[in-house]
């Protein structure tokens, strides 16, 4: 089933749907409320149209597609656009392509905290939150009742459970990267109990021992494009035994809703979410954090795979770099241009990265 | 006592020593025949706005250890620093020296040794490379006791500061203002209110002592006396000729950026203001001969602003108002002495920045109207996103509203490297020919 066909299916059981920009987003409160969310990432490959070039080339792919995407008519099958505040380029497009032409169905924002650890900025966050639930009831027509949230958040838990298990099973997985993305990204599109099926099945490709076998390497970095990524690092005798992409790892919250109830437990769950860089979260607080996954996921080696241009995930590199170099951990970065396949230059990177580690040799 | 003592005497005996050798020098040097410029004679405030510039940075060599030292980003409210005695080191300011300085490559590269890509905000990477160096233009500058950053320019700022965070291992203190989306909604306010309070807190810790409430209501009234006193020089480019150039208002912008909220800023403008008018009354224009009149997007490009300012002066094109340099001028309108924090809020998240594109065109086409321009400028800027994403439509919206000719012109505002000078020149040449 296509993303088209699946929003059509959506929409014949009277949700609507909505695009939504990267990256973090109260996924909760559409589900609560019926409403379908469709991601963004750019999509890859070249623009869709003219439209990308009324941003400069200078300005982060996913921005420059998203725009061309949204103004072309690719985008006509959804109701609606929800803008999260993820950095400045989002912030813009917010208002260029609402304001000034390419898309002119209704058009929403949600603006994170930045910092969130202040008093300030939870208050503003619950504040945010409720304000963008009431414009998604008059967008949706239902009215957000405390059982629907709970449910929502209950069934968002239980994706994310089974997500994290995936993602933690590093050598036990018996099925390739390249496959187990596919499953966890249609998430981006697929209506949440739908996903959560998939899931389940995919559950089962857990084995009790070792599955695979290979380098275990850590991945960090915006949105793994071009899929291609994955059959390349196999191929080189890799596989992701960690996985911090913010399309995917980063929105993996583990436990973290647990006993709370209602907007409680709603906020515990933004709460409990992994540090982000496009939600300015502590820096130390993610170096830890990204040490942790290495030991935990027993990665030798980290690729930092970016997007260019994208400042919140560049301004993080030196740090990452200052957290595993004294150890001994070497640190391929990568950057693509959401591409829509690998290059030849990035193949070899990859190859010899892997090699290096194979061969037990530090950066 | 004595840091205290060092640093007070640098800013109030070494500098105007200084000053007054150089002026006594100059006196004695014999005058030279004025060169062939396309420009009018220039400001005699500039050799005030010299001393007053060198003053705050010599004094801030002595300034760590004598009075708390704050990093702060150029549309954080300084209001609550300044009556807690901090000494406000502007990086970005100080970034853009740098720039006309031409140091920024050497500088970047050390940032880039240091893992920040070439694509981060040359501002940023500038100042990354001075803390790494230690090289500046100014001698030293203090270390911090405190890093203040308000997010109403960008997102960038706060990624910038963490970084300067982890090197000197001292506090941040965040005001976080939301993007404005048509009108700011209550919980907006409500939040970078509460920021204020909480900052107001970290600050008094720091500094050690309260933040008294007459204090501060003095300092917010000059900080609105100086915006205003801005606004007034920058009001009298209106006039034609223009008393001086939009170019030569990125220069005289340092005190009400570097040290908006002193007495010290706010006499330099009226000096200013008053030379400027007089100028305005004895028809004296910023260039000999003013053809055409231009609007100026964006940020300046700090190292080629002799070089395009000139080659546009030379066919007589002035800009005789900038959105940059208007910015700081109509942050003043909404400050009210009589609520330091509240009027605060409301001020520096409606900063031009801040707000979304109709309110950015709603701007330009106001310039456009009041200072009576034929064409525009946008610095389509590489390290400036939030300023530059949207400038081509603005272009075509900004000449069929304002019925002007409008050029995008790509650069960076720091970094050379991203700057192609002959390619520029043709451009700009070519956007001049069109006005024959």
């Amino acid at each position: 089933m296509t993303r088209r066909e699946h929003i059509e299916a959506q929409r014949e059981r009277g949700r609507r749907s909505l695009a939504v920009l990267p990256v973090h987003y109260p996924k909760e409160l559409l589900t609560a409320l019926g409403v379908h969310a469709v991601e963004l990432w750019g999509p890859p490959g070249a623009p869709r149209g003219d439209d990308a070039g009324r941003i400069q080339a200078y300005v982060c792919p996913v921005v420059r597609n998203a725009l061309a995407f949204l103004a072309s008519a690719a985008a006509d099958a959804v109701d609606g656009v929800l803008f999260p505040h993820t950095c400045d380029s989002v912030q813009q497009l917010a208002t260029l392509a609402p304001d000034f032409g390419g898309w002119s169905k209704p058009a929403f924002t949600f603006q994170h905290p930045r910092g969130s650890s202040r008093p300030s900025a939870r208050a503003f966050l619950e504040a945010e939150l409720r304000s963008l639930a009431r414009d998604l009831e008059d967008f949706s027509g239902r009215r957000l009742d405390p059982e629907r949230l709970a449910a929502a958040v209950a069934l968002h838990d239980e994706i994310d459970r089974l997500r994290a298990a995936l993602l933690d099973a590093g050598p036990r997985l018996a099925i390739p990267d390249a496959e187990l993305y596919a499953i966890l990204r249609r998430g981006e599109w697929l209506w949440p109990e739908e996903h959560l099926a998939e899931l389940r099945a995919a559950r089962a490709a857990v084995a009790a021992a070792p599955a695979r076998a290979g380098i275990p390497v850590l991945v960090t970095g915006y949105v793994p494009e071009p899929m291609e990524f994955f059959d390349v690092l196999a191929r080189a005798g890799a596989f992701v035994a960690g996985d911090d992409y913010a399309a995917v790892g980063r929105r993996v919250v583990r436990g973290g809703s647990a006993g709370a109830t209602g907007w409680a437990r709603l906020l515990a769950r933004y709460a409990s979410a992994p540090p982000c860089p496009t939600r300015v979260t502590d820096q130390p607080l993610r170096m830890r954090y990204l040490a942790d996954l290495l030991e935990r996921s027993g990665a030798r080696g980290v690729i930092v795979h970016g997007v260019k241009f994208c400042e919140p995930e560049l301004f993080d590199v030196p740090a990452i770099r200052a957290t595993f170099g004294p150890r001994g951990i070497p640190v391929l970065q990568l950057e693509s241009e959401l591409e829509s396949q690998l290059s030849a230059q990035a193949e070899t990177r990859i190859e010899a990265f892997v090699e290096m580690l194979a061969s037990g040799r530090a950066a | 006592m004595l840091r205290r003592a060092r640093y007070e005497a640098a800013g109030r005996v070494v500098v105007p020593f200084l000053a007054s050798l150089e002026a006594w020098q100059r006196r004695l040097r014999p005058r030279r025949a004025p060169r062939e410029s396309p420009f009018g004679p220039p400001l005699e405030s500039t050799r005030k706005l010299k001393e007053l510039m060198t003053a705050h940075y010599y004094q801030g060599r002595y300034a760590d250890g004598a009075v708390p030292v704050a990093w702060v980003t150029s549309g954080f409210p300084i209001e609550v620093l300044r009556p807690l005695g901090f000494h406000a080191v502007y990086p970005e300011n100080h970034a853009a020296l740098c720039g006309v300085r031409r140091i920024v490559p050497e500088l970047s590269d050390a940032a880039e040794a240091d893992g920040f890509s070439r694509d981060l905000c040359s501002y940023a990477r500038t100042d990354l490379g001075c803390v790494a160096t230690g090289r500046t233009p100014v001698g030293r500058l203090p270390r911090p006791d405190l890093l203040a950053c308000c997010t109403n320019i960008c997102q960038t700022v706060l990624y910038w500061y963490r970084a300067l965070a982890a090197r000197f291992g001292v506090p941040l203190v965040l005001v976080d203002t939301p993007y404005v989306y048509g009108e700011a909604k209550p919980h907006h306010a409500a939040y970078v209110r509460a920021q204020l309070e909480e900052l107001v807190q970290i600050a008094e810790r720091i500094a050690g002592r309260r933040v008294e409430p007459d204090a501060l209501a003095e300092v917010t009234r000059r900080a609105k006396e100086g915006s205003v006193l801005w606004g007034e020089c920058l009001a009298t480019a209106t006039s034609r000729p223009a008393p001086w150039t939009g170019f030569d208002g990125f220069f005289h912008i340092a005190p009400i950026v570097a040290l908006r909220g002193t007495e010290a800023c706010n006499a330099y403008y009226r000096q200013l203001r008053d030379e400027l008018r007089e100028r305005v009354r004895r028809g004296i224009g910023g260039l000999r001969e003013e053809r055409h009149r231009l609007l100026w997007d964006n940020l300046p490009i700090w190292f080629a602003v002799r070089e395009v300012s000139t080659l546009l002066a030379s066919r007589g094109f002035n800009f005789v108002c900038t959105s940059y340099t208007n910015a700081w001028a109509e942050a003043g309108s909404r400050v009210d002495p009589a609520d330091p924090l509240g009027s605060a809020g409301a001020a520096y998240t409606h900063v031009i920045l801040n707000q979304d594109l109709p309110h950015r065109l709603e701007t330009l086409g106001r310039l456009a109207r009041d200072y009576g321009v034929d064409g525009a400028v946008l610095h389509s800027d590489r390290s400036c996103k939030p300023y530059s994403i949207g400038q081509v439509d603005l272009k075509e919206r900004l000449a069929a509203d304002a019925g002007i000719r409008v050029l995008l012109l790509e650069a960076d505002h720091n970094d050379p490297r991203a700057w192609a000078s002959e390619q520029a020149d043709g451009r700009l040449t070519a956007f001049m020919e069109s006005f024959a």
